[in-house]
């Protein structure tokens, strides 16, 4: 076996990040170009940017003083990601008018602000050498290339009319407002060379964005897009210093937080409500401290442990803020922020199933639920599908009363009628096994005054309560090769399931074996795939 | 708030940076043009037809909605009694079915109805196969307002079912403040106001230009599916130009448009929103968008299918008690009741709008729908549909029609087509298919 600790640091002398690191991955260890199977590679699509990747871009090319609008055309979620229905996605005319008024309002700010226009050169507007310098340095981040012949004449006509009629501010600000409603900032144009028939290599500068959202959930800084011109991502070592580089840079971590946002929908926390009366303590300040601690875990995890994610299911570790502290029921490890904490086995709380997040947004607004608990294990977790409730039968459950006191005995028709069975048997007893989590995620050992029974089975792994739950989804033979699914699909935006199953399966393989299920090693091995690195022709 | 808008004043700033940038710049004072007179075609008429769209979420109770009587005298039902001001305004269409195969709960229904189609993808991506019932409406009369269609909320954060295509939704404003600025923000201007065109329109103008042309370009490289979306934002940026070309010109000038008050919110309890306090601030800045002829076509969504809002004294959220409420239902019954009182809150708001010899209703056409009948059990025969409205002649009220068997729910969009002046042939794919309207109703 390849040994993972090897302490070679590839190109250490130029990566100083890289050279602090006691232990470094090195290309060696990843699979070789000829392990990969043959598998077509779905047909190149535009992806529109997401609004979070519109925020990263500018506010890290200008600053996080930058006040950034929120488009208003929602993104779009494809089989349960936003960075796959942003292949299918588009502006409509509610989106365009959004586009335009952010448009303008960043434009404003930037002409206005010295401290925005730190970056652009010092240089007087007036003459056209230096509106052309602004825009074109602008541009080249914002296109994730530099702008053609054809652009920068564009934009120039724009910010000379404009600087003619309103004065060289105003040249910029209208040229800065074109080059943000261009498509190709809008638009992620990772097609490979135009014209080429049939499968092909993306070119540095695709490669450089795909690239670049995928690892900082925003485009590629100037470093990168000087490698891309000159070529360095070219090469298998060139693309994996690259992608190493980027993944010890601080936007990994939010570029990480991303992949997870998605994957587990945490946004809808933001809009999640509960009946007061019944979830006294459910604020939105408790959806907003759930949401970091989910996503605080999750980056420690793959950033920081480095050690076999599948644990994520079953760790005692999380991050916990005070109110979240006292939701659980365990002493503040902080008076103030968030601080790391290891849970008290005795609490029964473990991994992402024992999170307020996950919890209070796989249930009702007055309770529990079995079945979106267990629809969500099937689905997030496992990648398997749920067919949807046929449409025309009647899916109450009884209220609680003496003959069923606890859900158990509410869904038990749900579980015993054929018509229902067929999908509740899958759903429901993952979800009674998290039964001891109330509608919002607080520890119960009664319902209604009758103990609740949290014992069940999964594909026929027996458990007794939530953390024996939480350890058979962890040893579940889906549960990492979905990982491995979700990432392939979130790096590239395939809508159809991809046809490269057994590049699939290599990737699974090799996460297993010889990765340890290290999650950061599997995004470096994705990168280099076939399957991140090459597209089909534009069908 | 001023009454006037200020007249276009070049910002001093501007021009003295120009000279301490210390350069010879030429700073262009910018021409204070004249308003140029509105175009032909959105004069035409002295009254347009406009169409609105009321939509809520969750169905309806069929034992309590379908009346026992019909015709002009027919008798309320119990769901509909918060409608008696307004029964001579009303036809209540009854006895019709959305001929779609039912396959994804809450969403076949109001795809089948207002697109005529089935649904595209699953729980979580599905969209429209074609553009919403108000948008095809819009691509026909919309173009001459300075906004082609409105799409307003009023439960919070609600996503509404207006499409323009396939995966393209126009999200409602839910806020109504941020309605109000929309609308009667900055680029409003009430009748007889005075004031200079804004120069920064025409340079907009040429931005969009600009943004057209690298379209354009992209669109050379890519697939066909892509070519589609692309051209989608190509409609879109043309739109906004001709918007913003509706800023240069003169506003209609109808006596009823007044630059209305900038609304006071509901202090809503976050968890539980005042949706029918929410719903007539709503009503009243859609009315008067219409009176002003900002638009001509508005979808009100109260709420969405599937929606889980909680009400006040609400035991849980709404879809979750269309199926648990036991017995027949009184909490379901009484949301209702409460989208049916914002229905006609919204149709008092119109009829205040004085126009010519009637009112702004006499003046377009109204569809309340939701997206399904019997909500515990999804089903979308017995759809639910209220007609409010004359369009200006086209339609006529009919009271209570119902069907003798079960007929095409497809045959009111059809007539709504119609009476909108759009050129309709027929309406809906396969089952659902009609080349006629409902003839009850036609004029």
């Amino acid at each position: 076996m390849r040994s993972l600790l090897s302490t070679a640091c590839l190109g250490a002398a130029l990566l100083a990040s890289c050279a602090e690191e006691p232990v470094g991955l090195t290309l060696d260890d990843l699979a070789a170009p000829s392990d990969w199977p043959g598998a077509p590679a779905p047909p190149a699509v535009l992806r529109r940017i997401t609004q979070a990747q519109y925020e990263n871009v500018l506010t890290d090319l200008f600053g996080p003083d930058l006040v950034v609008p929120t488009l208003v055309e929602p993104d779009l979620r494809i089989g349960g990601l936003v960075a796959v229905g942003a292949s299918a996605g588009t502006f409509g005319p509610r989106g365009v008018e959004s586009a335009e008024s952010a448009a303008f309002a960043i434009a404003k700010q930037i002409v206005e602000d010295p401290a925005l226009r730190a970056v652009l050169p010092a240089c007087d507007l007036a003459s056209e050498a230096c509106l052309r310098d602004h825009l074109v340095q602008v541009g080249r981040r914002l296109y994730r290339a530099p702008l053609t012949e054809d652009q920068t004449a564009r934009v120039l006509a724009v910010a000379r009319q404009a600087g003619a009629a309103l004065g060289p501010e105003a040249g910029l600000e209208f040229g800065l407002a074109m080059l943000l409603q261009s498509p190709a900032f809008l638009f992620r144009a990772e097609l490979g060379t135009d014209g080429e028939a049939g499968e092909r290599a993306l070119t540095g500068l695709g490669l450089a964005s795909r690239l670049s959202f995928f690892l900082w959930n925003s485009g590629p800084d100037d470093a990168l897009l000087d490698a891309a011109e000159a070529g360095a991502l070219d090469t298998r070592e060139g693309l994996f210093d690259h992608a190493a580089r980027m993944l010890d840079d601080p936007r990994a971590r939010r570029g990480i937080r991303a992949f997870f946002e998605d994957q587990l929908e945490l946004q809808k926390l933001e809009e999640l409500k509960k009946d007061p009366l019944i979830f006294e303590r459910y604020t939105p300040l408790l959806a907003q401290d759930a949401r970091e601690e989910t996503l605080a875990l999750l980056e420690y995890m793959v950033l920081d442990a480095d050690t076999d994610f599948r644990d994520v299911m079953t760790t005692r570790e999380t991050f916990l803020s005070p109110y979240l502290a006292s939701v659980y029921g365990v002493p503040s490890p902080t008076t103030e922020g968030f601080a790391q904490v290891e849970l008290p086995a005795s609490l029964g709380r473990s991994g992402l199933l024992g999170h307020a997040s996950i919890l209070s947004l796989h249930a009702h607004a007055v309770s529990s639920s079995a079945t979106l608990r267990g629809k969500f294990v099937r689905t997030a977790l496992l990648c398997q599908v749920i067919p949807a409730p046929p449409v025309n039968v009647d899916t109450s459950i009884p209220e609680p009363s003496g003959n069923t006191p606890t859900l158990r005995d509410r869904v038990a028709e749900h579980l015993e009628e054929p018509s229902c069975a067929g999908c509740h048997q899958l759903t429901d007893p993952i979800g009674l096994g998290l039964e001891n989590f109330d509608g919002m995620g607080v520890w119960r050992d009664l319902d209604n005054s009758v103990t609740i029974d949290a014992s069940g089975e999964i594909d026929g792994v027996a458990f007794e309560r939530p953390a024996e739950l939480s350890r058979a989804i962890r040893d579940h033979p889906n549960f990492s090769p979905c990982l491995v699914q979700t990432m392939v699909r979130y790096a590239t935006g395939a809508i159809e399931p991809t046809e490269a199953e057994a590049a699939l399966d290599l990737l699974s393989d090799r996460f297993a074996e010889p990765h340890g299920h290290r999650a950061r090693t599997l995004i470096l091995e994705l990168v280099m795939s076939p399957m991140f690195r090459r597209v089909g022709a534009p069908e | 708030m001023s009454p006037n808008r200020p007249p276009f004043s070049p910002s001093r700033r501007h021009i003295l940076r120009g000279m301490l940038g210390g350069a010879a710049v030429t700073v262009g004072l910018p021409s204070l043009g004249l308003f140029a007179p509105r175009s032909a075609r959105a004069q035409e008429s002295a009254f347009p037809t406009r169409f609105c769209l009321f939509f809520w979420g969750n169905g309806m109770l069929p034992d309590r909605w379908i009346p026992a009587t019909t015709g002009l005298d027919w008798t309320l039902s119990e769901q509909l009694l918060p409608l008696a001001d307004h029964q001579a305004d009303l036809t209540l269409v009854t006895g019709h079915e959305v001929r779609i195969p039912n396959r994804i709960a809450h969403f076949t229904g109001p795809a089948g109805l207002l697109s005529g189609r089935p649904g595209r993808g699953d729980d979580d991506g599905a969209t429209f196969a074609g553009p919403s019932l108000d948008q095809r409406i819009a691509q026909a009369i919309g173009g001459d307002t300075p906004f082609r269609s409105l799409e307003v909320g009023v439960q919070p954060g609600c996503n509404g079912m207006s499409f323009n295509g396939p995966d393209s939704r126009n999200p409602p404003i839910s806020d109504p403040i941020a309605l109000y600025e929309r609308m009667f923000g900055a680029t409003f201007r009430a009748p007889g106001e005075g004031g200079a065109v804004d120069p920064r329109l025409g340079l907009r103008r040429s931005v969009l230009d600009a943004v057209m042309a690298e379209v354009s370009d992209l669109e050379r490289r890519v697939g066909v599916e892509d070519r589609a979306r692309l051209d989608q934002h190509l409609t879109s940026v043309r739109e906004l130009e001709k918007r913003i070309a509706r800023l240069e010109e003169d506003p209609a000038d109808y006596a009823a448009c007044t630059r209305p008050a900038s609304p006071t919110l509901p202090s809503d309890t976050s968890a539980r929103p005042s949706m029918e306090a929410r719903a007539r601030i709503v009503a009243e800045l859609s009315a008067m968008a219409m009176a002003c002829d900002l638009t001509r076509v508005t979808s009100i969504w109260y709420s969405d299918p599937l929606n889980n809002v909680l009400y006040p004294d609400a035991t849980a959220g709404h879809h979750q008690l269309t199926h648990d409420e036991p017995g027949d239902q009184p909490q379901v019954h009484e949301i209702v009741l409460s989208a049916m009182r914002s229905f006609a809150d919204l149709l008092t708001a119109l009829k205040a709008i004085p126009e010519g010899d009637g009112t702004l209703l006499d003046h377009m056409a109204l569809l309340a729908t939701t997206d399904v009948s019997f909500g515990r059990t999804h089903q979308i025969d017995e759809f639910p549909m209220l007609l409010a409205g004359r369009a200006g002649g086209r339609l006529t009220v009919a009271g209570h029609v119902r069907a003798a068997t079960p007929d095409n729910a497809s045959r009111v969009p059809l007539t709504l087509l119609r009476a909108l002046g759009v050129t309709a042939g027929s309406y809906g794919e396969d089952a659902a298919f009609t080349d006629s309207g409902l003839s009850e109703v036609e004029t």
